[in-house]
């Protein structure tokens, strides 16, 4: 079978991401974050008897080396010989264009594709792609990627593509584009578009929504609102999604007990599976619809268009603390996972800015922090608790703009800040079902190895005492060292040995605290109403009230962020010292911040 | 004028850019070149703006609009 290699090359937010996904489905490697990927993303079809190996590069305006997306495209473009898809905005033919001539003089074949042709049409302006086509010396073909029309005529197209002769050939004149300078090239394009577009002038409507979105006084309290709205549905229906869950992980604790105990197997490894591993990844699993839905929302935020905006709205604070308002992506991405959102801050040009933005992400909450919120809160707030978890999130979102005033350079520094606003859009299904289906595939890796292995390790040190084996977990080695660690924590309200555990297990990943506690209290099923009750009333007996359960909330908030995101950060840094210090500091934090707030709850309740 | 003490809904034109090599050549590559048309559509005070030119809408940080010298284009 005949075998062809593509490459997609376009400005961002032309729909490349949108014809990617329409060409490979879900045969795709790496979802896409639409606007903020900084790596290529691979995918394969099948057509006319030919396979076809589609690369997604991130969107980029020219061929640079300015920001790291241009510097991916570029090394990739350079080192293949692939055919290049140029996808353009033809609404937006102007800007496109200055890429598309860049693309030219890279003596490879280019096929361009017009998409969004359909919009121009109702807006009564016509595009001659075959004359346009002639003056850049390629094919071009009229796409729509939404509608998926035109799609085999760009596969079809790619096998004969043109390798360009670097000349421009307008009606009057050849142009050699050569070494010419930016301005030279827009005022080229200018010419171009008078041949080819049937009005000269495209005027940009007046974008009616940014009106109130960027309003100037309501811009900032309307995103506070639009991400309470987020938290509250992450909240609510991942919480009635997640009873249904629960339902079933009980009954099939229930059913594997009894199936492990019919087969006459050690009461050891009958606990290791029912106490250790089922409620360790099972309580984990729980939680999958919260933070199925939380990404699913903040993917279509950003695949309709808000997220640049927000740069907009948060560029004024975020300056004041010395970085550009496009630094407070990742830090929303932070609400998700560290890990992305430490990988995201590759869009940022300035290192300094980035590790400034990698020190704060890890006290925006990220979404393994949830099951924590939701259970403590739960416990002990009864129908407050839906605030409570919201109002972990609204601190970590003050705490981290907080830490980036404190990492503030001494002199002034402007704001750097250079985003396009697209226009706004419904978002597209497929971009952001993809998007989240790769996030909850991440979840589920991680509950089948760290979590597995956590919970494991955990029941082992917590079944293993001096005198081996041991059902009594107070004398197991792991409650020895809660316990050596109970004067450190008391002062702050949490000096449970059993906590103390969870806490240290956190690190490996957060969601294994509540797993943590399901099992150091010996409660299988930790997020239904029996185990809860339960749970409850054993915290109360020991003298943990509200007070501790939320100063425990701020603690799991605020200390050292889980393996994986350590790794991560670790990965970008590169430095060590920078590292451990930023981890102390965090850990030193959390300590504080609880300490202080349990003394003075103490004093008021 | 710098861009960064224009006025929201009125029309300028780019005279020249006065910024890093780095910066300058993004803000060329994006169509702010000299002659460009640029309507301001909104903005902060000492803060970030909305401009549109070219056919984009693009949102700058005040360490580019002061960067950016234009004149204003009488209606």
């Amino acid at each position: 079978m005949k075998e062809l290699r593509l490459a997609f090359v376009g400005n961002p937010n032309c729909g490349k991401t949108t014809l990617f996904n329409a060409f490979t489905g879900a045969n795709q490697k790496v979802a896409n974050w639409p606007g903020v990927t900084v790596c290529s993303v691979c995918g394969k079809t099948v057509f006319g008897g030919t396979t076809y190996f589609l690369t997604d590069l991130p969107g980029i305006y020219a061929i640079s080396s300015y920001s790291e997306e241009e510097k991916v495209a570029m090394d990739y473009l350079s080192a293949s010989d692939d055919v290049i898809i140029n996808v353009t905005d033809a609404t937006n033919l102007e800007r496109n264009l200055y890429l598309t001539l860049q693309l030219l003089e890279l003596e490879k074949p280019v096929v361009l594709a017009l998409n969004m042709t359909d919009i121009l049409e109702k807006k009564g302006i016509c595009v001659d792609e075959e004359r346009l086509g002639k003056i850049l010396g390629i094919k071009a073909v009229k796409i729509s990627a939404k509608k998926k029309s035109g799609l085999s005529e760009i596969l079809r197209l790619s096998e004969k593509a043109i390798f360009p002769d670097g000349i421009v050939h307008l009606k009057n004149e050849e142009v050699n584009i050569a070494d010419m300078k930016p301005k030279e090239r827009y005022i080229l394009i200018e010419k171009i578009l008078k041949e080819v577009l049937s009005l000269k002038e495209i005027t940009l409507q007046k974008c009616k929504p940014d009106r109130l979105l960027t309003h100037n006084v309501w811009g900032l309290p309307i995103f506070l609102g639009v991400m309470g709205i987020v938290f509250f549905l992450t909240f609510f229906i991942g919480e009635y999604i997640k009873s249904f869950f629960e339902n079933w992980l009980e009954s099939f604790i229930v059913g594997v007990y009894g199936f492990l105990t019919s087969k006459n197997f050690s009461g050891a490894i009958v606990s290791l599976v029912c106490e250790g591993i089922i409620p360790g990844v099972g309580g984990m699993l729980t939680f999958l619809p919260n933070i199925a839905i939380l990404f699913l929302l903040l993917g279509f935020l950003e695949d309709s268009g808000y997220m640049s905006r927000v740069c907009y709205v948060m560029d004024s604070i975020m300056s004041k603390a010395g970085l550009s308002g496009k630094a407070f992506i990742p830090m929303i991405l932070g609400f998700g996972c560290s890990v992305p959102a430490i990988l995201a801050t590759r869009t940022l040009e300035d290192k300094r800015d980035r590790i400034k933005t990698i020190f704060a992400i890890p006290f925006m909450s990220c979404s393994a922090k949830l099951p924590i919120y939701v259970m403590l809160s739960k416990l002990f707030f009864g129908k407050y608790a839906p605030l409570l978890a919201y109002s972990m999130y609204l601190l970590s979102f003050l705490t981290s703009i907080l830490i980036l005033f404190f990492l503030c350079d001494k002199e002034k520094k402007e704001s750097t800040l250079l985003v396009e606003l697209p226009e706004y859009k419904m978002p597209d299904i497929k971009t952001v079902s993809i998007y989240v289906l790769e996030k909850v595939k991440d979840y589920l890796a991680k509950a089948g190895t760290t979590i597995f292995f956590a919970s494991v390790f955990l029941w082992i040190i917590l079944h293993i005492g001096k005198g081996g084996l041991t059902d009594n977990i107070a004398e197991s080695f792991g409650a020895s060292l809660g316990k050596m660690l109970v004067p450190v924590m008391k002062p702050c309200g949490l000096g449970y040995w059993q906590i103390i555990v969870s806490l240290i297990w956190g690190v490996a990943a957060k969601e294994a605290v509540v797993s943590g506690m399901s099992v150091l209290y010996g409660i299988s099923n930790i997020s239904s109403p029996y185990g809860m009750a339960k749970l409850t009333s054993v915290l109360k007996a020991s003298g943990f009230c509200g007070l501790n359960a939320y100063t425990m909330m701020l603690f799991c908030f605020l200390y050292t962020p889980c393996i994986a995101a350590i790794a991560t950060a670790s990965g970008e840094i590169k430095s060590r010292k920078t590292l451990y210090t930023a981890l102390f500091v965090q850990l030193l934090i959390a300590w504080g911040v609880s300490f202080v707030f349990y003394r003075i709850g103490r004093i008021i309740f | 004028m710098r861009l960064s003490g224009a006025e929201t809904g009125k029309c300028y034109i780019v005279e020249s850019i006065q910024l890093p090599e780095d910066k300058k050549r993004r803000i060329l590559d994006l169509g702010i070149t000299e002659n460009a048309k640029i309507t301001v559509e909104n903005l902060k005070t000492d803060g970030p703006m909305i401009i549109s030119v070219r056919g984009t809408r693009l949102a700058l940080g005040r360490k580019f609009s002061d960067g950016i010298i234009v004149w204003e284009m009488k209606a």
